[in-house]
Parts: C-alpha cells; sequence; structure tokens
C-alpha cells in the first residue's frame, strides 16, 4: 500500500480507503459514510468512515464520532473547500480526537491550511513526492486567527 | 494609518518565500498549470490577454506616499510605467513577467503592502469609503474594522478554497455610500444603537456579474464584538452550501436567492449559537488597539474659507468649478478633502503613470501628512488638505493631469480595462471612455448635466460596475464584433439599485451619440435640481427608449 504523511512523518498506510460500495469490508477499512450509515448494525468492525463533499456533518451529531480510529474527508478538486469546514467541526463540534485523513484531489501546498482546520493524515496522489510534500508542512510560522491545534485569535495572544 | 508591527511583517515575508517556491515550481513544472492557477490567483497573479496582470492590494484605499513611490518604482522597474486603480482598491500592473513577481512582492512587503488574496475563491481585500475618518457625518471610523477584517480574512484556513470569490464592504455614513456595499457578498453598515454601543447591519447576497443582485439585510444590528463569528457563521454555511456545479452560481448571492433570506438567516444563527461568545469574539483591547492606528493626524487650528480662497474662487472660474466638483467638506474647520482625478481625457479611466504616482506622492507630503486614499470610482483622495493651500494645490494638481474638474459627473466614468488588456473581455472599453470624453468636453454642458454616474464594463463579469450605473455601458460579442448593450437606473449608493436593459445592443461608433439623445431626453423631463437617476426614476424607461431607437428623420 502507499505510503502517506500522519502528524508530519511519512508511514506505512495500514488502512483500506474503500471507493467502492461493492468493495469487502474488513477491520481495516475506511467505508463511506452513507454505507456505514444504512448498513451500521450488520457492517461489523471497520476502521472508520469517510464523507464525501456534501455529505455534511449535521448526520454524525447523535452519534459517537469516537467510535471511530479515522474519519476521512473526500475531496473530489482540489479546489473543494467543503472538507475544509467538515474537518474543523468534526474537532471543535463533535468534539472528535481520532485521524482525520485527506483523500483524493488535495495538493502539498494546502497542508498549512489543512493541518489547520484538523487534518493529520494526508493520502495524496501516487505522483507527489511526499518527503517535498512534508517540506509544505507549515509555510507560516505565525496566524491571524484561532485554529483547531489554539482557538485563539491573534489579538488574545499578542 | 495602520502599521504592520513584527507579526505582520513576518507573515507577509513568509507569504513572499512561499510564494517564491511556488513560482520555481510551477517554472520547473513541478506544479501543474491546473495546481498552479489557484495559488497564484490567491496571490493577484492572472495571466491575462497579453501578459500577466498583478493586482496588488490596497486594505481599504490607504496609501502612504512611501507606499505609493514603492508602486511607482515597481511599474517603472518591472512593468511598463503605469498602473491601473480598480474600483476595489488594488492598484494592476498589466506587464509584469511571472518570473518577477515574487521580486516584486518582496519590494512590497518593504512598505507593507502586499498581493495576498487580490484574486482567487477566498475573501478579497476589503474595502471602504474613501473618506473615512474626515467626513463629520460619520458614526465612527469604519478603517480599524476594515482592518480588523483583513487580518481575520488573511489565510483564513477555512475559506481559502470557497465555491467562489468573495467581496466584503464596510461604510459608517447614513448620508452616503461610497462604497457599493449592497452590491457586495457581505456590506456592513456601521451603526450605534439605542444605547450607543457599535455594531453592525449586515447585508448579504449582493452583487454583479451575469446575475446583479442588491443584498437584503440578513440582521439588523451585530454588536461589534460579535462581527468575526458572524462573519464565520456566514461564510461557513455558505462554503458549506453554496453551489460548486456552476460558477456562474457559485457566488453566495444564488444561495440567499435560493433559500429565501428567512431560511438562511436561520441557518447562519444556528451555526452562529455555536460561535457567538467563544474566542473570537472581540476584545475592546484590540478596537483599542487598532482605533490607535487611525487617530487624527496634527491638524492645526484653523478657519474656514481663509481669504486666498475666498478671493481665489471670485477671481478663478477654473478654480471654482475645481473647487465644487473635486473637493469636499472635511470635518476640521480650514481643512477641504480633495480628489486628485484620472480621468483625464486621452487616459484610461483609473490608470496612472509612474510620473504621476511620484507627482501624487510629493503631492501628499506638502499637502495631506504623507498619505492618500483610493476611491471606488478610481481616483486618488488627499484626506487633509489645508484651505489655504488649495490654490497651490491646484496649480500643481493640474500640471500632473489630477484636476480635471469633473468629479461626479457624467466624464469621471468607472471603466474595466476591457479587451485592449483583459482576456475575459468581450469589447474594448477603453476607446468607449474616450470617445464619450471627447463628446461630453464641456465643461458648462457637464455642470449642467449634475450628477450621473456612468459605469462601462467589457463583458458580463462586470468589472466596470456597469449594472448599478446611472447608465451602463456593457461590451458584447456579436459573431465576433464587438456591441455595446446600455442600461439606464442603476445605482450604487444607499438607493442601490440594478439598471435596466433600454433595448437591442449599439455599434462602438454609436455610443456617444446615443448618450447623447438620453441626455437630451433628461434635460427636457427633469424638473429643476433632479438628478438623472431621479428623473429616470419618476419617468420611467419608455422616453429614454424611443429616442434613443429612434429613426433619424
Amino acid at each position: 500500500m502507499p505510503k502517506l504523511i500522519k502528524n508530519g512523518e511519512i508511514i506505512e498506510n495500514t488502512y483500506q480507503w474503500l471507493q467502492d460500495a461493492e468493495q469487502e469490508v474488513s477491520p481495516n477499512s475506511i467505508v463511506a459514510a452513507q454505507k456505514w450509515l444504512s448498513e451500521k448494525d450488520t457492517i461489523g468492525n471497520i476502521a472508520g468512515i469517510w464523507l464525501e463533499a456534501g455529505d455534511g456533518i449535521e448526520f454524525l451529531e447523535d452519534i459517537d464520532v469516537n467510535q471511530f480510529d479515522i474519519i476521512g474527508v473526500h475531496f473530489p478538486a482540489f479546489t473543494d473547500g467543503r472538507g475544509f469546514s467538515y474537518a474543523r467541526l468534526l474537532r471543535e463540534r463533535l468534539g472528535y480526537k481520532g485521524e482525520i485523513r485527506a483523500l483524493g484531489h488535495f495538493i502539498p501546498d494546502q497542508l498549512g491550511y489543512l493541518l489547520r482546520v484538523g487534518f493529520n493524515s494526508f493520502q495524496f496522489s501516487d505522483t507527489v513526492d511526499l518527503e517535498k510534500a512534508l517540506l509544505l508542512h507549515k509555510p507560516f510560522s505565525i496566524t491571524y486567527q484561532g485554529d483547531v491545534a489554539d482557538p485563539r485569535p491573534l489579538f488574545l495572544r499578542r | 494609518m495602520y502599521q504592520y508591527d513584527v507579526i505582520d511583517q513576518q507573515l507577509v515575508e513568509e507569504r513572499v518565500a512561499q510564494f517564491r517556491d511556488q513560482t520555481r515550481r510551477y517554472l520547473n513544472q513541478e506544479l501543474s498549470e491546473q495546481e498552479f492557477l489557484p495559488l497564484r490567483l490567491q496571490n493577484g497573479l492572472y495571466v491575462q490577454r497579453y501578459a500577466p496582470m498583478l493586482r496588488i492590494a490596497i486594505p481599504y484605499g490607504m496609501l502612504s506616499s512611501a507606499q505609493l513611490r514603492k508602486l511607482a518604482d515597481i511599474s517603472c522597474r518591472y512593468d511598463r510605467s503605469y498602473g491601473h486603480f480598480s474600483t476595489r482598491q488594488n492598484l494592476q500592473l498589466n506587464w509584469p513577467k511571472i518570473e518577477d513577481v515574487p521580486d516584486i512582492l518582496a519590494e512590497l512587503a518593504e512598505v507593507q503592502m502586499h498581493a495576498v488574496q487580490t484574486s482567487g475563491n477566498c475573501i478579497r481585500n476589503t474595502t471602504t469609503d474613501q473618506y473615512a475618518g474626515v467626513i463629520s457625518d460619520e458614526i465612527v471610523d469604519p478603517r480599524p474594522y476594515c482592518e480588523l477584517i483583513r487580518q481575520w480574512s488573511t489565510f483564513h484556513p477555512e475559506f481559502a478554497f470557497l465555491p467562489r470569490k468573495f467581496k466584503i464592504a464596510v461604510n459608517a455614513t447614513e448620508s452616503a455610500d461610497r462604497a457599493a456595499t449592497q452590491v457586495h457578498d457581505i456590506g456592513l453598515h456601521i451603526k450605534k444603537n439605542a444605547a450607543g454601543e457599535i455594531g453592525f447591519k449586515v447585508i448579504v447576497g449582493g452583487g454583479l456579474g451575469r446575475t446583479p443582485m442588491v443584498g437584503v439585510t440578513i440582521s439588523e444590528f451585530i454588536p461589534r464584538a460579535d462581527l468575526l463569528t458572524y462573519l464565520d457563521a456566514i461564510i461557513r454555511v455558505y462554503n458549506q452550501q453554496g453551489r460548486r456545479d456552476n460558477k456562474y452560481k457559485a457566488r453566495i448571492k444564488i444561495l440567499v436567492k435560493a433559500l429565501g433570506i428567512e431560511e438562511f438567516r436561520n441557518r447562519v444563527e444556528a451555526e452562529w449559537t455555536h460561535l457567538r461568545g467563544k474566542e473570537s469574539t472581540v476584545p475592546m483591547s484590540e478596537f483599542d488597539r487598532l482605533a490607535s492606528f487611525f487617530s487624527e493626524p496634527a491638524y492645526e487650528t484653523l478657519t474656514d474659507q481663509p481669504s486666498s480662497l475666498t478671493s481665489k474662487l471670485t477671481d478663478s472660474a477654473g478654480f471654482a468649478r475645481w473647487y465644487e466638483r473635486n473637493t469636499f467638506t472635511h470635518k476640521k474647520a480650514g481643512y477641504r478633502i480633495v480628489t486628485l482625478t484620472l480621468k483625464k481625457a486621452g487616459q484610461a479611466p483609473g490608470d496612472a503613470t509612474a510620473e504621476q504616482m511620484q507627482k501624487a506622492a510629493d503631492l501628499a507630503d506638502k499637502f495631506s501628512f504623507g498619505e492618500l486614499r483610493v476611491s471606488h470610482e478610481q481616483n486618488l483622495v488627499l484626506a487633509d488638505v489645508r484651505q489655504e493651500q488649495l490654490v497651490e494645490l491646484w496649480d500643481a494638481a493640474k500640471e500632473a493631469g489630477f484636476a480635471t474638474p469633473t468629479l461626479g459627473l457624467l466624464t469621471d466614468m468607472i471603466c474595466c480595462p476591457g479587451g485592449d488588456f483583459c482576456a475575459l473581455a468581450n469589447a474594448k472599453s477603453i476607446p468607449i471612455a474616450a470617445q464619450i470624453q471627447d463628446t461630453f468636453s464641456d465643461l458648462d454642458y457637464l455642470y449642467d448635466l449634475g450628477n450621473i454616474d456612468l459605469n462601462i464594463s467589457g463583458c458580463m463579469n462586470a468589472c466596470g460596475h456597469h449594472h448599478v450605473g446611472n447608465i451602463g455601458i456593457l461590451g458584447v460579442d456579436k459573431k465576433g464584433e464587438e456591441f455595446y448593450q446600455i442600461s439606464i437606473g442603476g445605482a450604487s449608493g444607499h438607493d442601490a439599485s440594478i439598471g435596466k436593459i433600454l433595448g437591442p445592443s449599439f455599434a462602438q461608433e454609436e455610443i456617444s451619440n446615443v448618450i447623447q439623445k438620453l441626455m437630451n431626453v433628461y434635460v427636457e423631463k427633469r424638473s429643476e435640481e433632479e438628478r438623472f437617476i431621479d428623473t429616470y426614476r419618476r419617468v420611467g424607461i419608455t422616453p429614454f427608449k424611443e429616442a434613443a431607437y429612434a429613426k433619424a428623420n
């Protein structure tokens, strides 16, 4: 399986992102949220779910999200910023503590923003050089707004 | 004006370094065209018809003379010795080389300037009244609030990839809205409530382009401490629910229209309940800190109408005209606000040569505490001129081509760069502006016509804001030929409205003739002192339409 970046390191990927609803589910699977929702009583042990852009997070509001080791967020295009709000809401509103993984079409130059809204793992496309991507991890040493790591805006930190 | 501290400075320098690396990787083909596109746009870099275009932010229109000199210098060394001031308080360079842009940004950072988020699907440069802080009837100076919004929107981690561009404008006076707030994604009107507390009336979903709309009020009063959490709530709803399937239906105005303001408001309120009162609530200490940068300059105690002014007003009709049109009442006795117009015949509206920029910087140093503003109507403003210096300033402004005494008149038009520069344009707009300037060169006649906003756009994207011109001209393409559609009845102030299209479009050479016919109808139908827009609103479109399309007999 291709490697990925997690918590600032390049590591082996141990989870399987199931994009096809027909694929067989295992304890390592990251299952589409809609599939999980309709089969949750029968689906058995899985690693977590992934959100499609457009899913929103409202349907998770009454669910213990910390039952999942991982929640993936799919970017259908790197210019589709819905996933940025989803990650932030998973962390700040739903109190999700596990791994949030960016999936699909996003680019290393977005890492600075993705980290700030709560993503901590990144499954890039095969063409991305992960060593080079790591260099783009933290483009700015300071920020004006609060974020998931520190909710205080700069005016509370100056 | 606002001065960067070490943190602000470090951030723009880190941005320059980031963009230098992105540009290097693009030129090395490590970043594809498609990947580089939104990255360069968020740094104001377009690829235009003939060359790249770099849009430099002038946050809420404030410029120091040192900054303007730097812009002049950059335009000489990296471009063709001129720049174009846009309607949203930016300066555009039309001919930079992509490989030079990181160096240009590094030089801008030396004078606390940047091109951050001047384009792309993110929160753009916030704009406001060019007379902010110097007019007597404003509720409070809006600039500290604009700076607060600037910082909040800069590299906002959640909102860098919105469905579409996002523009915010702020106004703080009841008597006028010089920032066209009602045709922005969010318009903010600073208010004081009955208890004397400062807050904002929030207008959402205005905008021009293909589907022009006047915004609607989402809240009558948001206390200032809650401004950022409320903005976060609005934009979070938009980011998740705005359309992304069709770029022409992706602006927030389409979402607001589709849901209806009640439902949109409910969703924003639901979001806001989670955010209100949390860390992004702005403490008074921060308002005080920001306001301290916009304290009054060292005004002298003076009286209005010094004798040097009154005698010149009597002696020189030319000076009196300029004084009447291009200067504006100041809150302090003995001072006057002066607009340096960039609408000289033969020069594209909003364009300034490097020499003019240098000259304007000199005038700012000599006459206005070293500061200038850039206006929505694409002019420069010296906000703090002593009345006893007006004659001297007038002479200097004439020499530099800044004294065309037509502010607010038919020939003080807003005009986009059009097909001469822009890859999006369907038609040229600068030659139309030139044609109208040539035809309507008689000052007495222009004065008799009075205030008329004429706005010209070279395409549907409406950079020239043609929809909200009292007269709007839109370039259209018909089988490879350039034609122009004319609309009337638009307005961008507190009485904002979208103009109505007169009828079939006209050939380029007919435009000034058509405008002349519209003016004839106005002169015939108006009652005394009635503005063009008011006559139109009273008599309707029909007489204008009939005159414009009447066959010559």
